[in-house]
């Protein structure tokens, strides 16, 4: 048994629409994983069904190997609030850290005492009368500290300020680095996470549209600037991602890699290569799945950029 | 096991909700009663409803514990069938020191003559009648009942919204109704009359007894499929 999770054809319909429609998924340990996608896309959905905290239509979900439902085996290696998780009504930050402190047993105090103090999370103030972004740091906490061995953030960001979101971004690369362990990220500000993810699981309307390395995906596209009409046909005949055009200057992303040659006859040509952001990429990958083809995303962007 | 322990340390872990406030509750509707009871004229025994209040409030508790903490136990990786046993759990401990300080407080109650103004709050006419284990079984299965129903109550509605609640409630409230118009076909008023006026404290928390265990497993099953 190598992989932490493992789902099989999973669904979930509502009874009038399919949050997760046939879901395959097989999560090694010890990475960082993006789980990015629009709102809605099914993002919490699917941590839920991974989680056991609601419940698949069909398919089959496994985690350490089994079934994470009502399993104490399981769920005592797994950390998962959501965005929208509720607390007692009247408990304070210093209550909810408590009783994490009992469930997770690599839950490491200090640590969390030093998020506090990052955060500057007020700890006797009751969870009802705290900011959203407030929220968001006791769930990002409960995150960090507890250290599970696969653990689950749910947009963790939402109502952070710049500040506090670089926090979390650098407490979790340096704690991961220290104690290694799988953790997705679910989020839609992909610039922000990209230079965190090892692999990047992309799901569009409950279907998953790209599941990747990180690095390959970034290697998939490539973006040219120069002379319009020299970038014209340098990249004739190639799949064209989308195109900024500035007088007679074109910025022109294009799928594919390029072979050295390639490369040295784009300097040449006086072209300018540049790699492609991974937002870009998503972006281009979910309008064309819902487009049904790239050549509908092409045009479209052409229009978006006339 | 650990897990379930772990929830009654969690469910405690604010004091205010199971010891503060009903400990609160308690001495207030006691010395209001006291004070009311001083200010009568009336020589003799005055009994108030007031040893209630606490029980009323586990029954906002049974929902309370459900609406709030279930969902957070649910991120804290507790499995459903933990949650449930351990609040279970602590909320049956919280219920029978309650029943043996309400037996306690009944004794000094009778010992004092009513407080010293004739009052009756713990040892109520019917139900203090005879010996202490009766009186304390029968007020710890109204506890366990009413937290039991509170607490069903909340998971129907965590699983189906007010639908669920809606078609509980009707469906119950048509139970009752029929068993009315069928005990009035059937001219048997006075026959419930004497069945009621029959019983003991010990055949009431009998009856309640099956009630809780009916509620409990059916929380249970309900909460089973819940979602946070």
């Amino acid at each position: 048994m190598t992989s932490v999770i493992e789902t099989h054809n999973v669904i979930k319909t509502y009874r009038n629409s399919t949050a997760l429609d046939g879901v395959n998924l097989s999560l090694e340990p010890g990475k960082i994983y993006g789980l990015l996608g629009r709102n809605g896309a099914g993002k919490t959905t699917l941590m839920s069904m991974l989680t056991a905290q609601g419940f698949q239509t069909s398919g089959n979900v496994r985690v350490f190997g089994e079934s994470p439902y009502e399993n104490d085996r399981v769920l005592s290696r797994i950390c998962f609030i959501r965005e929208s998780q509720k607390y007692p009504d009247a408990f304070t930050p210093k209550h909810a850290f408590r009783s994490a402190a009992l469930f997770f047993s690599n839950w490491d105090q200090a640590f969390a005492d030093r998020l506090v103090d990052d955060f500057q999370l007020p700890l006797k103030r009751s969870i009802k009368k705290l900011s959203r972004g407030q929220l968001s740091a006791v769930g990002v906490i409960i995150g960090l500290a507890s250290r599970a061995e696969l653990t689950f953030f749910d947009e963790p960001y939402l109502g952070l300020d710049a500040v506090a979101r670089q926090l979390f971004y650098d407490r979790l690369v340096e704690d991961y680095a220290l104690h290694p362990r799988t953790i997705v990220l679910s989020s839609h500000l992909i610039d922000e996470v990209a230079n965190l993810l090892e692999h990047v699981i992309v799901i569009d309307k409950g279907r998953i549209i790209m599941n990747d390395d990180a690095e390959s995906i970034r290697g998939s596209a490539f973006t040219v600037v120069g002379s319009a009409a020299v970038v014209g046909s340098f990249l004739s005949g190639r799949e064209i991602l989308h195109t900024d055009n500035f007088a007679s200057l074109a910025s022109v992303t294009a799928l594919g890699v390029l072979t050295p040659a390639e490369k040295r006859e784009a300097a040449e040509l006086g072209l300018e290569l540049a790699p492609v952001s991974l937002q870009q990429l998503v972006i281009r990958r979910t309008l064309a799945a819902s487009t049904g083809d790239l050549n509908a995303v092409a045009n479209h962007s052409l229009e978006v950029s006339q | 096991m650990n897990r379930i322990v772990n929830v009654m340390r969690m469910q405690l872990i604010n004091r205010w909700t199971f010891i503060g406030i009903p400990a609160v509750i308690l001495v207030a509707s006691f010395g209001l009663s006291w004070l009311i009871w001083s200010l009568v004229p009336y020589e003799g025994a005055k009994y108030s409803g007031g040893s209630q209040a606490i029980m009323w409030y586990f029954l906002a508790l049974g929902i309370q514990s459900l609406t709030m903490t279930f969902p957070f136990s649910q991120g804290l990786s507790i499995s459903r069938k933990a949650f449930f046993l351990g609040t279970l759990g602590l909320f049956s401990i919280i219920a029978v020191v309650t029943t043996a300080l309400y037996y306690v407080l009944s004794l000094i109650e009778v010992a004092t003559d009513g407080w010293g103004v004739n009052g009756r709050f713990f040892a109520l006419e019917w139900i203090a009648e005879g010996s202490g284990l009766p009186m304390m079984v029968f007020y710890f299965t109204v506890m366990m009942v009413l937290f039991l129903i509170g607490f069903w109550a909340a998971t129907i509605y965590k699983r189906w919204q007010t639908t669920g609640l809606l078609v509980t409630g009707i469906g119950a409230a048509l139970i009752v109704v029929g068993l009315v118009f069928y005990i009035t076909r059937a001219e048997l008023w006075g026959q419930v009359g004497q069945f009621l006026g029959s019983q003991s404290q010990l055949s009431v928390a009998g009856w309640l007894a099956v009630v809780g265990v009916a509620l409990a497993g059916g929380s249970y099953l309900t909460l089973r499929r819940a979602v946070p």
